[in-house]
């Protein structure tokens, strides 16, 4: 089983939003952020991310709970700003009577920031001064320590079927539910990675190996593979994985 | 069967989703939560504006051209790239949050590759910048995997049956990059002149550099 999120595949989607101009030719030229509200959610997101609180699994994990009516719904920084509201809360870093609070001054159009002074800085806030030093160094997900991978390169494994996380019932997990049961070979090995299917859900790192895996476009669709010459690779972590025949 | 201790947190069915309770306009929703941060202190807002300013102004796709161009005209530097790019990327100065670990693909006469995130919007931020929106559409993450021949139409792209086509799905903390074919005809182009040419779509896979007309 799945959530929205995980939509790789699926039937009824239209053509891609691409942009185009005057002469009707697909050009690259856009804004960053369409709107300034796009801008803030992201901005907001990334800002409350640094206090520290949860990890970029667990943001994920949020986006991917959010109710499928509302997932389908939202745009995508609404889904940022609905997912980072609930964490605020649940990380009790904002009470839902304050959250409440705020949102009625901006619907009667009362809302105030207060004046700079009148503002105590958290001591875990992200200063600006901080921010391409912070960015710079990233949120390196490799962990050094002594894990031997279980595959060879060129190994053929089939990927797990049905519920990959073995922790929590509708846990988060990064192997898509187009790729579960699948036979493919290892492409290669990219040293030892943080296990979002226990990060997500402030289960401890758990580092283990990670695996580029490639897979026959006509393993995976069978006779719907537009090309039988053509191959999807997906980064897989070790458990998701089994050696083939098994 | 495996003892499962509890069910994921965001399907707590007890209470509400906290979400529920924001305004229907999205601008004000944003406004509020923003403002109740900044009077909590939690967030400074010269922190914000630093960065939106670095991703509009400064983090973009000219810094994967400025890559690209490279690895064109310096064959040293190029097989670097395709060995080790987190390090041959960090030789430009690019590096650090979503490019922590990358990965370029080289497209070949025989190999054509394109990039997608169809979890959600994995995407090689001190190379490319902030994704496009379409890139973050639910149409380019549910087709592309799929019927990548068809999406790559859309985009104006049109492939022989005879070249690969290899999908990189961005399932991990992997960024891809695709290290496009130089144009012909450039052979007497330096590289700062080869980077006009390297468009952001041809680094993603959903487009080709600008010919030279």
């Amino acid at each position: 089983m799945s959530r929205l999120h995980d939509m790789g595949g699926r039937f009824g989607d239209g053509s891609i939003p691409i942009p185009r101009d005057g002469k009707n030719e697909v050009t690259n030229i856009e804004p960053t952020f369409k709107y300034e509200w796009h801008s803030k959610a992201w901005a907001i997101t990334l800002a409350a991310g640094a206090l520290g609180e949860w990890n970029l699994d667990i943001s994920r994990h949020y986006r991917e709970c959010l109710p499928p009516k509302d997932y389908v719904n939202f745009s995508y920084y609404e889904k940022w700003l609905a997912a980072l509201t609930n964490l605020l809360i649940d990380k009790e870093l904002i009470s839902l009577s304050e959250l409440k609070e705020y949102v009625s001054a901006a619907e009667n159009g009362t809302l105030k920031k207060f004046s700079d002074k009148n503002i105590k800085l958290d001591q875990r806030t992200w200063l600006a001064k901080d921010v391409q030093k912070t960015l710079g160094w990233g949120g390196p997900s490799v962990r050094d320590i002594d894990i031997s991978p279980v595959f060879n390169i060129g190994d053929k494994v089939v990927t797990e079927n049905y519920s990959p996380n073995k922790d929590i019932i509708g846990g988060h997990t990064r192997l898509p539910k187009y790729a579960m049961g699948r036979v493919g070979v290892i492409h290669s090995y990219n040293n030892n990675h943080v296990f979002p299917d226990k990060n997500a859900h402030d289960l401890g790192e758990n580092p283990l190996p990670l695996y580029t895996v490639e897979f026959k476009s006509s393993e995976i669709w069978g006779e719907l593979a537009e090309n039988e010459n053509d191959s999807i690779f997906l980064d897989l972590w070790e458990p998701y994985l089994k050696l083939f025949p098994h | 069967m495996s003892e499962k201790k509890k069910i994921a947190d965001g399907d707590n069915h007890s209470h509400d989703h906290a979400h529920s309770h924001l305004p229907s306009d999205p601008e004000l929703r944003v406004k509020a939560v923003e403002t109740l941060l900044l009077n909590k202190g939690l967030i400074d807002s010269k922190t914000l504006d630093e960065l939106i300013d670095t991703y509009e102004n400064r983090i973009g796709p000219k810094n994967g051209a400025n890559v690209v161009a490279k690895a064109w005209v310096d064959p040293e530097y190029k097989k670097r790239l395709l060995i080790d790019a987190t390090s041959a990327i960090r030789e430009l100065s690019y590096q650090g949050r979503q490019g922590e670990n990358m990965v370029v693909v080289e497209n070949t006469p025989e190999i054509h590759n394109v990039i997608v995130c169809t979890l959600c919007s994995c995407y090689p931020w001190p190379v490319l910048g902030i994704p496009p929106t379409w890139y973050k559409s639910d149409e380019y993450r549910s087709r592309t995997v799929r019927e990548p021949r068809k999406v790559l139409l859309e985009f104006g792209l049109s492939l022989d049956p005879k070249v690969q086509i290899k999908v990189w799905d961005s399932t991990a903390e992997i960024r891809y990059l695709v290290l496009p074919m130089r144009p012909k005809g450039t052979e007497n182009m330096d590289e700062s002149e080869l980077a006009e040419l390297v468009t952001r779509n041809s680094m993603i896979g959903t487009g080709l550099p600008k010919e030279i007309k």
